[in-house]
């Protein structure tokens, strides 16, 4: 231990002499983060959906006693992805290319189907392959939801506008056709002029309980037609740049950055110094060389990882956001940063380890970060090979604990299976970089 | 009195003999010059001697105290020389005072990072190192090719006073001519082998 303290004090103090180095790996990361972010949350956000229209939709359509603008109702229910007007051949082109993601297509005779109200009109679409269909294919469902909320209503006014008919009597128009009826209204003004008799008295009593059956129809009609109606209560939750899951990555990519470059270059740094001669003399052996990196690694990734928890909780009191527990699970994140760290220092002493020189090493790293990163983002449902590699290496370990630490009401479960995996791949991994550390060479 | 044994040690990097079987041993109080032209073998018998690397086949038998200064300087560039000094004493469980000793005997810079020193300067570093746990036997691989004659000359006293001290002395040199005064025995190194 006493050599391995001794390493440490001096890459920490070696550490503390190039500030700039240090800035850049903390900068660099959360900046990446950031970026990753941004591209998570917004990328395919809008994907690109070809409209094609072989009905030739005008620019109005009379819907009962509705009337809609064609494009103002498509601009409205099409909120959550781009349309793009395009033909037949053209759409199914691109769809191959991958251009754009799914085809809605207008058929012939849409509008007259739709304006008849007898049976239901069909849109045809069809949605590229991959993993990323079924995503595609729920939101042109959604796109056809809303349109469907919006023609509900035109189709549940034109059929209470029978009933009406049906009630107070008057003029109306069914298939082009034009036609008067009485209504039950003028069916008992008929009745009450006849002679009473038992079989006018049923006659009457009918047409009184049909009016009132017939009164409710609206609201029959409309909780037929939506059977659950979704409200949405209006909740303070955090905004989507503070929740769980882009802190525990933002720490995750931080930390992996820092531990995974700072490891591999402090320890082919010792190659670069020529020192590994002096120090394989029985003063500090490869084993405990590569504990000191590890512990290099643990010791940075807990303090700058602490910062940039620091400046969460911050925000998250100063912007009054609820959930989580910023402040008082600070010392058991700590730990998993320390932990986090460690492991993933073991990766860059294996990187350090195999590299000649110290430049090498640290290239290799930063490259190796983001393949390391986006393994452990992709979900495992969509890419299962992702799942099992991300499995063999710390960064997804590290954010499934960093989340369950800061976030989970029940933490130690998640924690504990997580600690397990981290411990056991950072110890795989040091005694891998143990054997690669290369023997002195004069 | 031998003071290092080294029996039929060798080494191969892959397929490349650097050094073919060889015996050598270092008696108290005698300096023993080892020549040979580049790529000899010098330094990596040197080194294995030293322990700090692995011979293929052969048997080292060192003293608990020994002193390398290898061809390449060897220290860390971000520490000043002193705290290289301080460093290597806590690793070799030297007390500091003999690391503030050594920078003074050798007058280096205090505050200067290593990196930032001569080429003299950092060989006079080495050396320093290597006198840290007042050796037994004292490995030296080229210890003036950097040095004025004023420090060459510190050097060579220094090796003298080791071996009168009862210790040993191997010194690896392309000048002979520096250590004719100086070496009681020669050994010359050809190809891996020596002569």
């Amino acid at each position: 231990m006493r050599a391995v303290s001794l390493i440490l004090r001096k890459d920490v103090r070696t550490l503390v002499r190039t500030p700039a180095l240090l800035v850049v790996l903390l900068a660099y990361p959360v900046m990446i983060a950031a970026l990753l972010g941004l591209v998570a949350g917004y990328a395919n956000a809008k994907p690109r959906v070809a409209l094609v229209d072989e009905d030739g939709l005008p620019a109005h359509i009379v819907v009962g006693q509705h009337t809609f603008d064609v494009a103002a109702t498509i601009k409205e229910v099409s909120r959550n992805v781009t349309l793009v007007y395009l033909g037949r051949d053209e759409a199914a082109r691109e769809l191959a290319d991958g251009k754009i993601v799914a085809v809605l297509t207008v058929p012939p005779g849409f509008v007259a189907t739709l304006q008849q109200m007898t049976k239901s009109p069909t849109l045809d679409v069809s949605v590229t392959r991959g993993g990323t269909s079924g995503r595609v294919r729920q939101q042109v469902q959604a796109l056809v939801y809303t349109l469907n909320q919006k023609l509900q209503r035109a189709y549940i006014d034109a059929n209470l506008e029978y009933v009406r008919l049906l009630l107070h009597g008057g003029n109306g128009h069914f298939l082009g056709q034009s036609f008067n009826v009485i209504g039950l209204d003028g069916t008992k003004k008929v009745l009450d002029t006849l002679p009473q008799s038992e079989r006018v008295k049923r006659i009457q009593q009918f047409v009184h309980d049909a009016r009132l059956a017939l009164a409710q129809t609206g609201d029959a009609l409309r909780a037929t037609a939506a059977p659950i109606q979704l409200v949405e209560q209006r909740q303070r939750g955090r905004t989507a740049s503070l929740s769980a899951q882009v802190q525990s990555y933002a720490l995750g990519l931080t930390i992996t950055f820092l531990s995974l470059v700072l490891a591999a270059g402090a320890l082919a740094g010792e190659r670069d110094e020529n020192v590994l001669g002096r120090l394989a003399r029985g003063l500090v052996p490869s084993g405990r060389l590569v504990a000191a990196k590890v512990a290099l690694a643990g010791i940075v990734a807990t303090v700058l990882g602490l910062g940039v928890a620091f400046a969460f909780a911050a925000v998250i009191v100063i912007g009054n956001a609820p959930g989580g527990e910023p402040w008082s699970r600070l010392p058991l994140l700590a730990a998993g940063l320390a932990l986090t760290g460690a492991a993933l220092g073991a990766v860059g002493s294996l990187v350090g380890a195999l590299a000649r020189e110290a430049r090498t090493a640290s290239l290799v790293a930063v490259l190796l970060v983001l393949p390391i990163v986006f393994l452990g983002l992709i979900p495992p449902e969509v890419f299962a090979a992702a799942g099992w590699i991300s499995d063999g290496l710390p960064f997804a370990h590290g954010v499934r604990l960093f989340s369950a630490t800061l976030y989970d009401l029940h933490p130690w479960g998640a924690v504990a299976r997580e600690t397990g995996w981290l411990v056991g791949l950072g110890a795989l991994f040091s005694l891998l970089a143990r054997g690669a550390v290369r023997p002195f060479r004069p | 009195m031998s003071l290092l044994t080294a029996r039929g040690v060798a080494r191969r990097f892959g397929s490349r003999v650097a050094l073919e079987p060889t015996d050598v041993s270092l008696a108290a109080g005698e300096v023993v010059a080892l020549v040979g032209p580049n790529g000899a073998g010098k330094s990596t018998l040197l080194s294995i001697l030293a322990g700090s690397l692995d011979p293929t086949e052969g048997l080292v038998e060192r003293p608990e105290r020994i002193g390398w200064v290898p061809q390449r300087s060897a220290h860390y560039g971000r520490l000043t020389a002193l705290e290289n000094l301080r460093l290597f004493a806590a690793l070799e469980r030297v007390p500091s005072r003999r690391a503030d000793e050594l920078a003074r005997e050798f007058e280096l810079p205090a505050d200067t990072r290593a990196s930032s020193l001569s080429v003299g300067n950092r060989q006079r570093l080495d050396v320093a190192l290597a006198l840290l746990s007042s050796p037994q036997v004292l490995l030296l691989d080229e210890p003036t090719s950097s040095l004025d004659p004023v420090q060459r000359e510190r050097v060579w006293r220094i090796a003298r006073g080791v071996a009168e001290g009862g210790g040993a002395v191997l010194v690896a040199t392309h000048h002979w001519e520096e250590l004719a005064d100086l070496a009681d025995r020669t050994l010359e190194l050809v190809e891996g082998r020596l002569a």
